[in-house]
Parts: structure tokens; sequence; C-alpha cells
């Protein structure tokens, strides 16, 4: 199962402070919605464990998280990759952050996934608004801890 | 009240609704099945599925299982190899399958790992922790697309290719020129989905090795105990007399019991290992996922014929999409099952058909699910096909139909396939169920309903079964031949044990083999305790499949009890003094020729053989191992009345009538049972039931959420009745029942549909006929 999505934030943060955020994992993995543990590897890479609730499917996904920062500065891949629940997601996202110039940022988002096993069948109905909502959260979730953090 | 009584006919036991005798334990909620077993000291085995649908196993790693308390193995196919256990043989013995992976993963939900442990619990958790590492390949899932061999399933083989063979019967040339030289032809794709018996019990064994003895005790869901005892000797090595197969009550089989699967080899290896016995029960996604599929037939049907309708030739082409493996439970000469009855119930003076099966990354099978091998596929082909002809000529169905019937005085019929029909007189038949459905009314309604702009449809199919697989001439699994068997004990006091190498699974032997014996000896069915599944006890058969136990096992009960009673009466002779000629079997009596108030019953006969005897051998028992002469030939003819919501795209059944001819009725209410039963099958797979994957490999249907299993809220009312033309090769006429309503009835629900949607130019839907797709259709039928 392919899954594609996109979406748009505005954070009232300065491109620096939003550019740190995003290249810390440790900050990266709190904005994770259900996160039951996340341990950090090294600078840009960590492990998440989530719980995932998708129609009949009930359990934990235990998932590697690569981020991969764009050598331009204004780019920042995150690589998702990991299973449980007899399923494997394979899932490639990215920000595009733009420096407003008035101490705030845009950050155009988009993401594709892979789905295999229980969660793209048993859950093929709900996934897509499923997944939606957990990476409009985590991107949510980025925008609201950097404009507290700068507010 | 039944509808299927037999004809009067002053019988013992025979052709009478006797209550089962099973269901007084299955009520009261007493049926011992595999999973109430639980034995000393006893592990439980749970097993590691892939994700992926085609992907190499790089790595397994088995230490955070091996860490989890309670878990004492995680067995893999390295581990498999070193006692030569990695592959096994499928059903015909034509290809290898997998216990567990071997080097790469074929379809998605395949055994990886099993994990045994203390306790279910302890296993469940050690599969979560199993780390297996994959390098993902290019799925394919389409046969069309494996045809062409871009991407391989199985590099393994010798031959690298999806192609896994061809077969053909008929005179190829001499039918296209008949079909191309004929006034009205007609060449449709109908597609026979994928679905899965799904039985209420899942498969689960216990193997319980007993070091001290060197005997392998296996509980197991097994619709062929004898079969899969010498299965599990042949590939084990171990001696068959120390393999003890045991088969308990079966919550339903219709053909997924019948192949050896991972979870059986894997059970019976760690309990060698352990020295434990070890449980494994399949979830149902293990079920729908891993366990033999049926049919997964694309049939290109071609039909000639005269522009009165008269048909003149039949070409059938198929692809068959056979999954991961060669699996496909057939006889060993027939690849493609009896698909050859694809002529039906037709005259065709000429036919031809081919089939070419090809891997794909799915799971394999192609199990007779209630069905005698591959027929419910080529009945639905046939059916298909004549409504199209009947279109393309125009003429009513029931007509062209009744214009191409096989007669009643050309029985026995030589079909242009090979198939040699025992006995029927399809006319009577079907015309019974035309005057009790009230056919013309019914078009008048329609004609007047049409008028209105509703969308009304009657669906017709007068299909023929090819059943009781069969004369050991032709019909063997793995070499061994086709036959069954019974034994019958008759104890002194007049009561017994009968034991057969069937084994049912809901289908009402212990009834039913006691009445045929009843009726055979004049004893009570009551007394009579009918024994199946254990290999230690009962004589070696073949198992319950594909319509075979009342055709075969059933025969074979016949002629036994007719041993018995021969014996009888010389003992009978002896008691009452008379010479042997003059003893004869009158009114369920012996009698002494001329002297009717001269009689002995069986039942005295009985204690006489034990107390007796005379110069006779003591005792009253006899065995006997029937090889069928020919298979049979039930048939019947279902009609469908539904109406479709235009607006919604919903169809609603409003009659299904179902004229069956079994032959003789052995239990007219366990007919009638059986027919109720394979028509919800027959309902489910028309309107409900497909094992769907998406272009990735993932298969859809899981579970029950999303494969659907009809209960008596969603089920239509059933009328039925029926007709007899008992075989004349059968000792007591019979040909079996339970898998004709579901081979013959998804034809008719579906050309119901097509009839009732005559009006908008749709000509053909593939199964299950959704409301969604069925209302797409409509729309794209409006936009046309």
């Amino acid at each position: 199962m392919n899954l594609s999505w996109q979406g748009h934030e505005d954070v009232g943060a300065p491109f620096g402070a939003l550019w740190a955020f995003i290249n810390d994992p440790d900050s990266v993995a709190n904005c994770v919605p259900d996160l039951i543990e996340a341990v950090v590897q090294d600078a840009r890479h960590f492990e998440a464990t989530v719980k995932v609730g998708v129609g009949p499917v009930k359990g934990k996904l235990k998932l590697k998280i690569e981020l991969e920062p764009q050598a331009d500065g204004k780019r920042m891949n995150l690589k998702i990759s990991g299973g449980g629940l007899g399923s494997v997601v394979d899932l490639m996202a990215g920000a595009d952050i733009k420096d407003n110039g008035d101490s705030t940022t845009s950050l155009d988002w988009s993401g594709t996934a892979t789905m295999r096993g229980a969660i793209a069948s048993v859950a093929g109905r709900v996934i897509d608004a499923q997944a939606l909502r957990v990476i409009t959260t985590t991107f949510a979730n980025v925008r609201e801890r950097c404009n507290s953090s700068s507010g | 009240m039944s509808t299927i009584e037999a004809p009067p006919n002053g019988r013992h036991s025979m052709g009478k609704s006797m209550k089962r005798k099973e269901d007084a334990r299955f009520v009261a909620g007493k049926g011992r099945y595999i999973d109430d077993i639980v034995l000393p000291n006893m592990l439980y085995m749970a097993i590691v599925h892939s994700a992926y649908p085609h992907a190499r196993i790089v790595k397994i790693d088995k230490d955070a299982a091996l860490a989890t308390p309670g878990v004492l193995a995680v067995i893999t196919a390295d581990d498999l190899a070193g006692v030569g256990l990695a592959w096994i043989p499928t059903f015909h013995g034509y290809d290898k399958q997998m216990v567990l992976a071997v080097g790469k993963v074929l379809y998605q939900y395949q055994e990886v790992a099993a994990v045994i442990a203390t306790s279910r619990a302890a296993a469940a958790d050690g599969v979560e922790l199993v780390e297996v590492e994959y390098e993902q390949l290019e799925p394919v899932v389409d046969p069309f697309v494996a045809k062409t061999d871009k991407t391989l399933v199985r590099e393994d083989r010798e031959n690298k290719t999806n192609h896994i063979y061809h077969w053909e019967v008929g005179k190829r040339e001499e039918t296209t020129a008949a079909i191309q030289g004929s006034d009205v032809k007609i060449n449709e794709r109908v597609w026979f989905q994928r679905c899965h018996p799904a039985p209420l019990e899942p498969c689960g064994c216990v193997a319980d090795m007993n070091p001290a003895t060197g005997t392998l005790t296996l509980y197991m869901t097994s619709q062929a105990p004898h079969a899969h005892r010498t299965v599990v000797s042949l590939v084990t090595g171990i001696p068959e007399d120390k393999i003890h197969v045991i088969s308990p009550d079966i919550g339903g089989g219709f053909g997924n019991k019948v192949p050896v699967y991972a979870g059986y080899v894997c059970a019976a290896v760690a309990s060698i290992v352990t020295g434990h016995p070890v449980k494994w029960i399949e979830t149902r996604t293990e079920n729908l996922t891993t366990t033999g599929f049926a049919r997964d037939y694309h049939m290109d049907v071609e039909i000639g014929a005269t522009k009165e309708g008269k048909v003149t030739g039949l070409k059938v082409t198929t692809v068959a999409d056979h999954g991961a493996f060669d699996a496909a439970a057939d006889p060993t000469k027939y690849p493609a099952g009896m698909f050859g009855i694809c002529t039906g119930s037709y005259d065709f003076p000429i036919a031809f058909t081919e089939l070419d099966a090809y891997f794909t990354n799915k799971a394999p099978g192609g199990v007779a699910y209630r069905c005698s091998f591959r027929v419910t596929e080529a009945s639905y082909a046939i059916e298909r096909g004549m409504d199209m002809l009947a279109l393309a000529v125009g003429i009513d169905p029931a007509e062209l139909r009744l214009k191409n019937f096989v007669r009643k005085e050309q029985f026995p019929y030589a079909s242009p396939l090979g198939f040699v029909y025992d006995s029927g007189d399809y006319h009577t038949t079907f015309n019974k169920a035309l005057e009790k459905i009230g056919y013309k009314e019914l078009r008048k309604e329609q004609a007047e309903k049409r008028e209105r702009g509703e969308l009304m449809g009657i669906g017709i199919s007068t299909f023929t079964e090819v059943v009781g697989a069969g004369p050991s001439k032709h019909f063997d699994i793995m070499g061994i031949k086709m036959f069954d068997s019974a034994e019958i004990r008759i104890h002194p006091t007049g009561s017994g044990i009968v034991r057969t190498g069937t084994k049912s699974q809901g289908q009402g032997h212990e009834t039913t083999w006691a009445q045929i014996v009843a009726e055979e000896l004049g004893l009570d069915p009551q007394t009579l305790l009918v024994e199946e599944g254990d290999t230690d006890t009962a004589p070696y058969g073949l198992g319950t499949y594909a319509s075979r136990s009342t055709p075969v096992a059933g025969a074979a009960l016949a002629m036994a009890a007719r041993r018995v009673r021969e014996k009888a009466r010389n003992i009978a002779a002896h008691v009452m003094e008379a010479p042997l000629d003059d003893v004869e079997w009158v009114d369920y009596k012996f009698q002494v020729k001329g002297v009717p108030e001269k009689t002995v019953t069986m039942k005295e006969i009985a204690f006489a053989a034990y107390t007796n005897p005379g110069p006779n051998e003591p005792g009253l028992e006899a065995t006997y191992y029937y090889d069928p002469p020919n298979l049979t030939f039930p048939y019947g003819a279902y009609i469908a009345v539904v109406d479709v919501d235009k607006e919604t795209g919903e169809t609603k059944v409003r009659r299904f009538l179902a004229i069956d001819d079994c032959g003789t009725v052995i239990n007219p209410m366990i007919v009638e049972g059986q027919i109720h039963g394979g028509l919800t099958e027959g309902f489910a797979i028309a309107f409900m039931q497909e094992i769907a994957y998406d272009e990735q490999g993932n298969n859809l249907q899981p579970n029950f959420t999303e494969y659907l299993v009809p209960t008596s809220l969603e089920s239509p009312h059933w009328e039925t009745d029926s007709t007899c033309n008992p075989s004349p090769h059968h000792p007591i006429g019979a040909k079996g029942v339970g898998e004709s309503p579901n081979v013959g009835s998804p034809a008719a629900f579906v050309n119901a549909v097509m009839d009732a949607l005559k009006p908008l130019g749709i000509k053909s839907i593939d199964m299950p006929l959704t409301r969604d797709k069925v209302w797409r259709a409509i729309q794209e039928a409006k936009k046309a």
C-alpha cells in the first residue's frame, strides 16, 4: 500500500531556531504522537517505539529514524523504517524550510510511505487518515514547541 | 420439515430423516476438538510470518526471542534442513514446498520461524521479538504478468520460469473449426476469484513424541488421517507403525484440512527434539493467509451454436494462479483436477480445454473447496457461458438449456472430454424447477418491472458434478490409489462398531454410516457406533474431501455389510437347521424359503455368532476395500430471483430454489442441511468473498472483518427439492451431495444479477458482486 501526504506549517520562530530544533533527534522524537520510548543513537539517528491503534490493529511499532539535513540548509529529509504487528513501514518525509524575513519560518512538508502486512490489509481503509493524523500532529508539535521556545 | 424426501420404499433405515447422533455432544458443548487436547508438560508453538510478499532473508536474529521468559527454542529453515525437512513434497508430488522460508520469502505471511515456549502467551511474545532482516524483491501478483517471467518467483527450480505446467484434453483443431464455422459464437472471459474455505475451526495439531516408545502421536485437524500418516512417514523416515494420527472432532474442513502445513511439521520436529508434546493452533489470520486457497482460475469460454441455439462446440482456455508453490490438491494424473467436466449438462458434439498454471507471490493452494477437484470452476465457466450464449442467440436461457441437455436415453453418456456420466434426467429435473419457481410468471413480472425501470433478474444454473474419486486405474495421490474402506464388527447383542477410512468434518457420518449398515443388516442404527479418524483402529482410506465419502466409503460400507450378511446367512442356516440354499434375506430377516414363519433376526444371529456358530467361524465382522468402477455424477437445477437497487447497487436475493439429484438419499434431513450450508457458501462467494491482493502483494482479506462469512441474517431463504436417479454402479445408488450447492449456486446468483442488469447493457461483472462493484457498473453503463 502506497500513501502520500503533504502540508504546511507557519512557525513563529526564526529560521535558525527551527533548523536547530529539527536537527536535534531528541526534540524531533518528542514531537511524534503516541511515543512510548525514544532512544537517540547519534546526532542523526534515533529509534522510536510508538503506540499504534488503527481499526482492529493495536500494538507497538518500532521505528528507525534517520535525519538527513540537506547541504543547502533549506531542507530536512526523514527516513523512517520499521515494523511490528506483522507489518513493515517504509516512510520518506521531507520539509522545505523558508525564512520569511520577519522572524517567522514556513515549513512545507510532504511524505510517501509503503506499508505491508496487517496494517496495510486490516487497517487499509482507515490507514490513510490515521497516518495523515500522525504526520500532521508531528509537524504541528514541531511548530508549537518552536513557537513556545522562541516566545 | 425436510423437503428432500426419499421416495417411499419401505426401507428399514435409509431414506429417513434420523436426527444426527453426533449432535448430542455438539449441542451440549462436549465436542472434542484439537484445542481441547491438553497433555502433561505440553509446550506451545507460534509462528513468525513475513510481512513482505517477496524478499530475500538477510538475517534472522533469535537472541531477543530466546531471552524472553518461557521461550525455549526458535526454529528456522536452517534447523529443519539439519533433519532433512526444510522442504516437503506438495500434494500430488510434482513440486516441493518450503516448510519455513528458505533463503527468501515468496508470499506475504509466509512462515519464517517457529517459536516454542512453555505457554501460548510466551510463544506469542517470542514471535514479536524474532528480528528478520529482509532485502525486498519485486513481487509478481498477477498471473498474466507472471507469464512474462520478468520476475522469477521460484529461483530454486531448474526451469527458470513462472510457468508450472500445461494441461489439455479434447480435440483442439476440430473444436476450433466447429466453433469458427458456427452461426453464433461467444468468447468471454470469466474469472472465478481466489477464495478460501475458511472453516470456523482453523488448523492445528498437538504433536507428541514418546521418547520411551519412539511413537509420534499427531492429533491434527486432518480430513485424510491415513494419507497424512503415510506422508509424515515418507518425509521424516519414521516407520509408519510408529506414527499414530488421530483426527478428533473437526469444525469444518471444506478442503482446507487436506494439505500438510508448516505448523504440523514444525510441531512434530519440536516434539521430537524437546521430548514434550507441542501444540500449534492457527489464528484466523494465519488460516486465511497461509493455508490452501481455492479457485483463482481465469477462463476464456468459447461456445459455438446454430442460430436456433443448438451448441456445436466448446473451448475453455484457462490461466491458473497457483501462488508460490504448485500445491493444488489434485489427484496425481489430474493436475487441473476434473476441469474436463466443463461441458456440464450439455450435449456438445466436440470440446477442447487447456490450462496453463503459473507461480505468483501469493499463498499456495488450489484446494477442492467444497467441490470435487476444480469442478466448481468448470461449472461456473459453462453456466456463465450458456447464459452469454442465450443472449447472443436471442433466446431465453431456460429454452437454450432445454435444447441442449444430454437426454435421459443417452446415459451412460460419454462426454467429449472423457467422462462417462452414470445417470440423469436433466429435462425432468429442470422442468420441475421451472414449474416450482413459477418461471413463466416470473418472466412476466420481470417484463412489467422493466417497463417501470426496475431491475429484476432470474438466474439459472443446471450443473453436473463429477465426484467420488476414484477408480484406481485413474486416481491416486502420490501413488496411493483412491479407494476407501470400511470395517464392521457386530457385537453379540446386535450392536456394533463401524469404522471407515474417511473423516467427517460436519457431514454427519456417525449417523449416515450407521443408517447404511443398519439398512443392509436390519439392525438399529442407534446401536451402531461409527468411529473415524484414528489410524491405529480405522482401515486405510484416503479421507473425506471432493464429495468422495458416500460414493466410495459409503459403497465400502454397503459391501462390508453384505459380507457380514453372507456370513450371518451361514450361521442362520445352522440355527434354523436349513440348507444354506434355502435361507434367504426377506424383509430384513433371514427366512427359510417357503416357510415365512421360520425366521431369525440379525440380532439373534449376532448372538449365535458368539454362542452357537456351529461349523462356521465364530464372530461377525467384515472389512471391504472399495475401488469404484466409475465416478458418480450428481446434478441439479438451481434458479435465483434477485432485485437490484439501481441507486445503491444492492442485490436482494428474493428467492432461491435448488432441485438436487444425488441419487439415493441416505438421510433427507442431512442432505437438506448439506444443501443449505453449500448454498450459503455459494452465496458468500458470489456476493462477498475474495482473497484479494494489492499490486504490492498485500493480502487484503486476512480476517473475518474483511473476508465476510454470512450469518442467517444475510442469507436468503433456501427452497429445496429433489429428483432421484440412482447411480447404476454404486451399491446403494448414492452419488454424494455435500458439495453440489457450492458448485452450482455461484453461477445462478451471477446469472440472476446479470439478467437484472441486462436492460443497461451490462454483460459481465467479476465475483464477488458487491454493491460497490454493481453500483459502479451501473454508473458506467449510464455514462455509456
